[in-house]
């Protein structure tokens, strides 16, 4: 059973880096140039306001009170999902990222499926075949993954599967079909550091003493390879995986602005270069979210994959 | 057993994946294409669906903008002045909106009224400026004299839309199509408008998709996923004229690369208070280089006024530019090496022509250091005056000749960064004669000598080149004609050859 007390502390520390974060993104709109009724009132009407307009609209926000007042305030209302208005479109911006968000975690899931279903195998048969020429061949590629830039994958699986072979569309969203190519850009890149990782543990585990006593056993090097070394490797690649996700979200940018993916990553993009605050107040605050629930069911996952791992121990033990 | 399915299941996938050529292919009377990025969720667009910044053909205005920048006939059939400030439009009778509802006076006066509430246009319309005569007569009168209205009322900001249907989901207009799908971000969808006023368009329906990438936009071309494609870059061009099966069009130039220069600015931006070296800089730059080698020729024209020359017709010629002359401009500059800040507009303005203007200007002894700025920044830093040079490419959306100058060198102008562009006494008053000329004849006169003051005389802008939209599409399209605004883009006449 997972510790009570271990439990406690993990989540309390969750809270804490969620708050901490959430005063970061507040304070970025709070210090950064600009006046944000201005801003709002320049996007709306794309002509200068007045003073007095100005100083309406301060008042109408709220702009004009203390800063941890707005801070508390901007805080209350974000638990409660609303992160205040887009100055760029005028909509809710809870509303826009909820909008956004599924198409992006659907790419960035489906990108990490892809990842590990080439990275899994591809690490194994490296690591079963040290030093062969599969192997070099192996780690090749996971070199040229790790390598290429996603842009450049992209368009080179543009050629082959759209205008070459008119398998899938070039851009777009509408189905599975679209889904693709943005997934194999971004899962291609997973897949080739994840194998390299993997492979490096796997071998870390095939010397080790439990492995050479299930050989002794007379198990076949397959299943001491997949059923004992590959399961004790998998720790650390469900560690890598969360971090990949993470990285997969910011990958996704180029990802979704190349395939014209409606997703959050090229409306942050766009929100950064047009310095629309409270968009991205929220985006941070709605990926901070994310990433603390992550890593919360991350470190819960151990324990799933790993009977032997104590979580309320102070150094959580592997075996 | 299992290695037997495997070919099967292939099948079934390569099939379930179709082919995205047969998908275009499927009904050739209906036209893909690729614009840029979706702007319309933006608030300054978002009551302007289909009509701006991309005019699907949807609605109409009054009048129309002519490929040599002219005023037609559109809703109006014809127009005068009536009284002092005010302009007499008659409608064309028994036109319908697409809805079968009436185009009269009233439906008149209530799209100016809405276009005035925005507080986005130029041309100082305000809620009462509409008086209606009768069905199909209508007064207007701005809130300030305005002899320019009827050249602005080209711009799809004064579409004429049915009273009650909402401009930013189901807009309904006299177009010759009419909107039927929108889905933010990815595509927008029209068909035909079988109750259009003049000829029936071609095609039944026409699909623009949002493809922000202009590189994927040219391999959604390639794969026949689209058949027509905005905005393709030097690159771009010269590879897709490559292809056997496609075509590269351009428009006339509707735009101008403009050098704009901070004269009024406090230290340490206050080095162009100095004629001499705004000459030199002018003098530096070859631009006839500029248009051939790094604009790419095709795309680009050597013109010396600041926007289109045939908005100001045969008076364009008054304007001379600042001849290329890198040695009296070293001799200008009496030995002394200057430095100055250049700033660009990052949307319109590319690396490779900051970098050409740069080196050219160090040649003469000018040090130019140049800030990469996104739109944000960039707009702020125009809007502070915190600039030496600023490079932009102004589009020209409507008829009035004087619209750039009035915009952005007219002391009197609404803009921010006037009060760092704005030119001499003199320069004001030839724009307001502009401004307030009676005839076209006498408006672009009163423009171009405006022009011939500000690039000429005081030397307070450098037109660089002339610019043109490139469109892309495969050889089936037909009947597609370029204008060089890319607002006023018609689709009507395009059809797709079998």
């Amino acid at each position: 059973m997972i510790g009570s007390g271990w439990l406690a502390r993990r989540l309390a520390g969750a809270v804490v880096v969620w708050l901490l974060v959430s005063f970061l993104a507040f304070s970025l709109g709070t210090l950064a140039p600009g006046d944000p009724a201005h801003i709002m009132l320049l996007r709306r009407t794309g002509d200068q306001p007045s003073e007095v307009e100005v100083q309406q609209l301060r008042h109408q926000l709220g702009l004009d009170r203390p800063f941890v007042v707005r801070y508390a305030g901007w805080l209350s209302a974000a638990t409660r999902g609303d992160f205040g208005e887009s100055y760029r479109t005028g909509q809710p911006v809870f509303s826009e990222l909820r909008t956004r968000f599924p198409a992006t975690l659907a790419l960035a899931l489906v990108a990490l499926a892809v990842g590990l279903i080439i990275a899994v195998p591809l690490a194994v048969v490296s690591a079963a075949a040290r030093d062969s020429l599969l192997d070099h061949g192996a780690r090749l590629v996971a070199l040229v993954g790790v390598s290429m830039p996603s842009y450049w994958l992209a368009y080179m699986l543009m050629l082959l599967f759209a205008v070459q072979l008119g398998l899938l569309p070039v851009s777009g969203a509408g189905g599975v079909r679209h889904l693709v190519l943005p997934a194999l850009t971004l899962g291609l890149g997973s897949a080739a550091s994840v194998t390299r990782m993997l492979r490096a543990t796997l071998l870390d585990e095939l010397g080790e003493d439990y492995v050479r006593t299930a050989r002794a056993k007379g198990l076949s090097a397959l299943l001491v390879l997949t059923r004992h070394a590959l399961r004790n490797a998998l720790n650390p690649v469900v560690t890598v995986s969360a971090l990949r996700f993470g990285r997969l979200l910011g990958e996704a940018v180029i990802v979704e602005t190349v395939f014209a993916w409606p997703g959050i990553g090229r409306w942050m993009v766009e929100s950064i270069y047009d310095r629309d605050y409270p968009a991205i107040q929220g985006f941070v605050l709605y990926i901070a979210t994310v990433f603390v629930v992550l890593n919360v069911a991350v470190d819960l996952s151990y324990r799933a994959l790993d009977p032997r791992v104590r979580l309320d121990s102070p150094v959580a033990r592997r075996r | 057993m299992r290695l037997a399915l495997i070919p099967l299941l292939l099948e079934l996938v390569l099939t379930g994946c179709g082919s995205s050529r047969d998908a275009a292919a499927a009904d050739r009377r209906a036209l893909v294409v690729a614009f840029g990025a979706d702007e319309f969720p933006l608030t300054t667009n978002r009551e302007r669906l289909g009509r701006y910044p991309l005019n699907a053909g949807i609605c109409e205005p009054l009048v129309r903008l002519t490929r040599d920048f002219m005023v037609a006939p559109a809703l109006a059939v014809r127009w005068e002045r009536h009284e002092p400030g005010a302009v007499r439009f008659i409608l064309q009778s028994g036109v319908t909106f697409s809805n079968g509802a009436p185009v009269d006076a009233r439906a008149v006066a209530y799209t100016l009224a809405q276009v005035a509430r925005t507080r986005t246009d130029f041309s100082f319309l305000a809620d009462s400026s509409v008086r209606v005569v009768d069905d199909t007569t209508l007064d207007v009168r701005p809130a300030r004299m305005n002899r320019r209205l009827v050249e602005q009322l080209v711009h799809q900001i004064y579409d004429i839309l049915a009273p009650g249907s909402d401009p930013a989901r189901q807009p309904v207009c006299t177009g010759p199509f009419r909107l039927i799908d929108y889905v933010a971000h990815n595509r927008l969808v029209v068909i035909r408008n079988d109750r259009y006023r003049g000829e029936r368009a071609k095609l039944d329906t026409i699909i623009f998709r949002f493809i922000p990438d202009e590189t994927t936009r040219t391999l959604a071309l390639r794969s026949g996923e689209v058949d027509v494609i905005f905005d393709v870059g030097r690159a771009n061009a010269s590879a897709l004229e490559r292809v056997p099966d496609l075509r590269v069009v351009t428009a006339l130039p509707g735009a101008v690369m403009v050098m704009y220069m901070n004269l009024n600015g406090a230290a340490p931006y206050n080095q162009l208070r100095d004629s001499s070296l705004r000459r030199a800089v002018a003098m530096a730059i070859d631009r006839t280089t500029l248009v051939q080698k790094v604009l790419g020729g095709a795309s680009a024209a050597l013109v010396a006024t600041i926007n289109p020359p045939s908005v100001l017709g045969a008076y364009a010629s008054l304007v001379q530019g600042v001849p290329y002359d890198p040695q009296a401009a070293t001799r200008a500059l009496q030995g002394r090496r200057r430095s100055l800040t250049l700033i660009a507009n990052p949307s319109s303005i590319d690396r490779a022509t900051v970098e050409y203007v740069q080196a050219q200007l160090a040649q003469v002894g000018i040090d130019v250091a140049v800030e990469q700025l996104d739109a944000a920044a960039f707009e702020s830093r125009l809007n502070s005056g915190a600039f030496d040079l600023d490079l932009e490419l102004p589009s020209q959306n409507d008829a009035n000749p004087a619209f750039l100058l009035a915009l952005r060198w007219y002391s009197r102008s609404s803009t921010r960064s006037v009060a760092f562009t704005h030119a001499s006494p003199r320069f004001d008053a030839l724009v307001e004669r502009a401004l307030a000329a009676t005839t076209d004849e006498d408006a672009r006169r009163a423009a171009a000598e405006a022009m011939h003051q500000l690039v000429d005389v005081e030397v307070g802008a450098v037109p660089l080149a002339g610019v043109s939209r490139v469109y892309a599409m495969n050889q089936r399209v037909r009947g597609f004609v370029p204008h060089p605004s890319r607002l006023n883009q018609d689709w009507s006449s395009v059809w797709v050859a079998r």
